[in-house]
């Protein structure tokens, strides 16, 4: 007599498999964080996503330094240009994805790092056209972002960021 | 909110795509596109010691579900050919092998190593009647210890195969292969699936013999959510895992992803360094290998006698075959009270079993329409995105894909400590490469 696990595993048995959903859509907000990746984002967000929206954070690359800030207000917006609020967006996202290019300045990964943290929400960093980058600007982003990013991902193609996200099911 | 039209269609439409994607990745049968892609590699084959001497008997190989048949000649040259007769389709396994070539049993046909047929006893020799008879073969070469043979147009075959496990002097160097009843893709997902080691495999870390005593332990266990990192290489991935270390340093894990289905996992203090490949039988099953080596120095006997009692990532075998002893016909021996206690955190015993057992669970192929990927899937996410952008570019344009080229078999997986800015490209740039005579990097 077959085992169960044996009977179970066979493509016969796959065909049972329950066909409800098993999960709701989750809530992706993808921030720019300098310039370039304005473009990709902006490129990305012509797209149709289920739960995924797109901000830039990138005007504020070279604003004050972490210590100088006074409040995280304004800190975002959205690609029409209209100011978000960053404590906003966070507590109403399930994954936040901060896009950085290597060589530009990305501090306000720090801002909305640490409104991640607050809000114990999961953070990706996802770097693009780093294969042309030298190591020495690949590491000042990495410094950067490594403290704030769950996880990291160095692509060499713009286009990682779409699979990622459909992935993800965004 | 933005609303982006109606969700469910949306939905289904992702979903379709997402199984036209499966289905791309997991056919490997001939005339499919990943078939072609895998047809671009030299591949293990089977074990040297499969075909032990000249004249052995002949062994039955199902690769990319093509029925093949390997053999060794009078002379110890290798074969690799259709496993039936051309003239009225008997298993050539029957075949006598003797004098230069393989003699089918029923009427005496004979072939060499190439597959040409020989002699045809009925015929007239100067009718030339054998000359325009062939069986499809393909070349099979022996490099350190394993069989390699490679399935594509003779026109692009690629140099000799030159991993480093492959290539260290023999006694560095241990390889084993098992039966895997599962589809290639989800088994060589669960060896770039970094996350689950902290889970499925804490038990191991601390009483596996090829495992315990490293320093490296410590930070794994005593930080059991580390923050991963997934970067391009040349021939496919690094998949850093890192821990805090001493001095605000990171501790790194860095796996090797070659493709297609080449893994190598960090190494752990002086212990030999381990890899697999996932090479598919058939749609619903694979070789899972498993190398062990080290680049320095010989394996020594207490370690080599661990490998093959089935330790680390090797495994026992039911006796006689390349089944594991734990397979799904016993419940893969499931101890609910090992599981309850914590010995093992699956009830499955051995890192090998671990693993396969959960893979086997999927099903043959597994619906990945149906998973829910989170951030730390990345790594899987890439390799996908990695393997369809190269199959894309092969179909469509006759690219050779990544991990062909010698040069990106040459790679090490690593343990390192870097300060925290550094990219582990550069950091562990050394590190990552196979050098001989050169150290390991680990921790
Ligand atoms: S928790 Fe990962 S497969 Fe169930
Ligand atoms: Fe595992």
């Amino acid at each position: 007599m077959q085992s169960e696990s044996a009977r179970m595993s066979s493509a016969a048995e796959a065909r049972f498999r329950v066909q409800a959903p098993n999960s709701k859509p989750r809530v992706i907000k993808v921030i720019a964080l300098d310039a370039l990746s304005e473009d990709v984002v902006d490129r990305l967000a012509k797209a149709s996503w289920n739960q995924a929206t797109f901000f830039t954070a990138a005007a504020f690359a070279g604003a004050p330094r972490l210590e100088q800030r006074v409040s995280k207000e304004g800190w975002l917006r959205d690609l029409s240009g209209r100011t978000r609020d960053l404590i906003d967006e966070v507590d109403t996202a399930d994954l936040v994805v901060m896009v950085a290019t290597p060589g530009e300045n990305v501090a306000v990964a720090a801002m909305i790092g640490e409104a991640c943290s607050h809000k114990r929400v999961m953070t990706t960093a996802l770097i693009v056209g780093a294969t042309s980058a030298s190591d020495e600007t690949l590491s000042k982003t990495l410094a950067q972002v490594r403290p704030w990013s769950l996880m990291v991902v160095i692509a060499n193609a713009d286009d990682y960021i779409e699979d990622m996200l459909s992935a993800l099911r965004a | 909110m933005i609303y982006n039209g109606p969700t469910i269609v949306e939905g289904e439409f992702c979903d379709m795509l997402r199984k036209a994607q499966n289905d791309l990745l997991t056919q490997t049968g001939p005339g499919t596109p990943m078939g072609q892609m895998f047809r671009s590699y030299w591949m293990p084959a089977l074990l040297a010691g499969e075909l032990p001497e000249n004249e052995c008997p002949p062994v039955r190989v199902k690769l990319l579900s093509e029925r093949l048949l390997a053999f060794r000649d009078t002379e110890g040259r290798y074969g690799l050919i259709d496993e039936f007769c051309a003239h009225r389709g008997v298993s050539l396994w029957f075949g006598r092998n003797e004098e230069c070539g393989l003699r089918c049993p029923y009427h005496g046909w004979k072939y060499d190593v190439t597959g040409q047929c020989i002699e045809v006893p009925s015929e007239p020799e100067a009718s030339g009647f054998a000359q325009t008879i062939k069986l499809k073969s393909y070349p099979l070469i022996e490099r350190g210890g394993v069989l390699w043979t490679y399935m594509g147009a003779p026109d692009k075959q690629p140099p000799p195969p030159e991993w480093e496990f492959a290539t260290v002097p023999r006694k560095q160097t241990f390889t084993t292969k098992r039966l895997q009843e599962s589809n290639w893709l989800q088994a060589m997902e669960g060896g770039i699936d970094s996350s689950h080691v902290s889970f499925l495999h804490r038990g191991d870390l601390d009483s596996d013999p090829l495992f315990k005593g490293a320093k490296a332990n410590q930070y794994n266990l005593s930080d059991s959510r580390p923050v991963f990192e997934v970067v391009e290489s040349p021939g496919g991935l690094y998949i850093g895992a890192r821990r805090n270390a001493e001095n605000g340093n990171y501790y790194w894990r860095i796996t090797q992803w070659v493709m297609p289905s080449f893994t190598m996992i960090a190494p752990r203090g002086n212990h030999a360094v381990h890899g697999h490949f996932w090479i598919p039988i058939d749609d619903e099953n694979c070789w899972t290998w498993s190398f062990d080596y080290h680049p320095i120095r010989e394996l020594t006997r207490a370690e080599v006698s661990a490998m093959r009692e089935g330790k680390g990532i090797h495994a026992k075998y039911v006796p006689g075959t390349y089944r594991p002893l734990a397979n799904k016909d016993n419940d893969y021996l499931m101890d609910r009270e090992a599981q309850k206690a914590g010995r093992t955190f699956s009830g499955v015993q051995g890192i090998a079993m671990q693993d396969a057992s959960l893979q086997e669970s999927m099903g043959p192929i597994v619906d990945r329409t149906k998973e829910n990927l989170v951030s730390t899937d990345n790594g899987i996410i890439m390799a996908r995105h990695r393997l369809l952008r190269a199959v894309k570019a092969l179909v469509e344009k006759g690219v050779l894909p990544p991990g062909v080229d010698p040069a990106h078999q040459k790679v090490r997986s690593a343990a390192i400590i870097l300060p925290p800015d550094q990219p582990f490209k550069d950091g562990a740039r050394e590190a990552l490469i196979a050098r001989p005579d050169v150290a390991p990097a680990s921790v």
